[in-house]
């Protein structure tokens, strides 16, 4: 077997699935309320974006998300920063991020939305932590990880704690960044569409609620396959920029 | 650790310091740029420490710069215009011989280049006193004596003092003006001072064919050998 045509014998495999999915439910084999056939899934999605009633759940969805994703790569960023500067910070805020990566930090959404409500605040929140939590453990261990070596030689070559700072450690932990940035991207998602889901009004979260809610699994796999397209999209563009920033390595 | 050495340096001379690990060799070189302190006693460097360049064992470059940008940084760092500092370090990558490698990150550029080019970072400074740490143990036989040919002529053209930390013997005698030997650690100290009378300017790989170069290499390899049996 060749390599090379890897993708076409899985394009293959995936066409014959479908096309047997399909199939298997214009012969009444399949209940459309359990497994609607794939036809019937795509129907849904061009009525979704037909309609134009999408548009305002993909907003919701992207703002929570997108938000929280910058919040928590900064917030994040910066503890993981004082967090190894300072001894004092570092021991308290070890243990509790330490108990937060243990936890499967969706838990928290009910909580968010009680302090929050169910509007986006709930959302980004959620998203925040999740990627907050990730970041810190990013950061701090870029900045531990740094080659001492490296830091000895601006030093020799006179550089000062700027310049230390400026060509040894902010490239040395970007790299890291760069590295956990997918799935950052991931958990953003994850927190906005799982804060939606417990409460909202708006969001691909709420819809795919409301289609549990209405046992509409046509919307439902419409919406899943929506999700993993537009992640797919952003993975690629994540990608392309780690492949462009990091092309020394 | 390194006890009761007294060694000097003169303005122009080439001077290794030679002996077992654990002697405290780099120990001294770090306590003279001043990256360790030393327990006793006193480092004086009469050059400044902006001018004193220090070549590691490893090349130590950044990764994330091209091989033009890791050169510009010891100017940069310095103070100087970035434009200017990109011009002086294409002059200096082709003087190490890596005129057109200039756009290469370290990953993409085998050992001796990287070593040329954290020489060129080191040069193109101009130190006074050049401090290397056994800069050519990674590098295998043949590219090592050809960095080590480059060193020695850059060095010398350049008029640059330099203070080497080696193992090798032969590296020792064929660069050196001045050799010193040190005991093994933990109470190392100075036991022999040697003077090389080879002719300058000098080609390390033709010196080993000296006369002088033989009878050298035998006396401190003798006393080097005492001072292994010795202890053990």
């Amino acid at each position: 077997m060749n390599p090379r045509y890897a993708w076409a014998r899985q394009l293959t495999a995936f066409g014959v699935l479908l096309a047997a999915w399909e199939a298997a439910g214009r012969a009444h084999l399949l209940n459309p309320m359990y497994a609607p056939s794939p036809s019937q899934i795509g129907a849904t999605l061009v009525e979704l974006f037909g309609s134009g009633r999408i548009w305002t759940h993909l907003e919701a969805t992207f703002t929570a998300a997108l938000a929280g994703l910058a919040l928590g790569i900064v917030a994040g960023g910066l503890l993981g920063v004082i967090g190894t500067l300072v001894p004092l910070v570092a021991e308290l805020l070890e243990p509790v991020m330490t108990l937060l990566n243990a936890i499967p930090r969706v838990i928290l959404a009910p909580l968010f939305v009680v302090w929050l409500g169910i509007g986006i605040a709930s959302k980004v929140a959620l998203s925040f932590i999740l990627v907050a939590v990730l970041l810190f453990f990013t950061v701090a261990g870029g900045i531990r990880q740094v080659d001492r070596k490296l830091v000895e030689r601006v030093v020799t070559l006179s550089g000062g704690r700027w310049a230390l700072v400026r060509h040894v450690y902010l490239p040395s932990v970007a790299a890291s960044v760069m590295a956990s940035l997918k799935v950052a991207v991931g958990f953003a998602f994850t927190g906005a569409v799982v804060g939606e889901f417990v409460a909202a009004s708006r969001g691909l979260g709420y819809l795919l609620s409301f289609a549990q809610s209405t046992y509409n699994s046509a919307l439902m796999l419409a919406l899943v396959v929506l999700i993993m397209v537009v992640v797919l999209v952003i993975f690629a563009v994540a990608g392309r920029l780690e492949r462009h920033l990091l092309r020394w390595n | 650790m390194l006890e009761g050495a007294s060694i000097v340096v003169e303005e122009g001379q080439f001077v290794s310091l030679v002996g077992p690990s654990g002697s405290g060799k780099s120990s001294l070189l770090r306590a003279v740029i001043g990256l360790q302190k030393p327990l006793k006693g006193t480092v004086a460097c009469e050059v400044a420490l902006s001018d004193v360049g220090f070549l590691f064992q490893d090349d130590a470059l950044l990764p994330w710069n091209t091989a033009r940008d890791n050169v510009a940084l010891g100017l940069t760092l310095r103070g100087k215009a970035r434009r200017e500092a990109l011009e002086h370090a294409d002059l200096w990558l082709e003087r190490v011989g890596l005129g057109g490698f200039g756009g290469r990150f370290p990953r993409h550029l085998s050992g001796g280049q990287r070593k040329r080019v954290a020489l060129a970072q080191v040069l193109v400074r101009q130190p006074k006193l050049l401090l290397m740490d056994e800069p050519f143990a990674s590098l295998d036989a043949i590219v090592r004596a050809r960095v080590v040919q480059d060193v020695a002529a850059l060095v010398e053209r350049e008029r640059i003092t330099v203070l080497l930390v080696t193992h090798d013997l032969e590296e020792a005698i064929s660069l050196s003006d001045r050799i010193y030997l040190l005991s093994r650690g933990p109470r190392a100290h100075v036991t022999h001072e040697y003077r090389t009378a080879l002719p300058r300017p000098r080609d390390p790989v033709r010196a080993r064919t000296h006369e002088g170069f033989a009878p050298l290499y035998e006396k401190i390899w003798t006393d080097l050998s005492h001072e292994i049996d010795d202890i053990q």
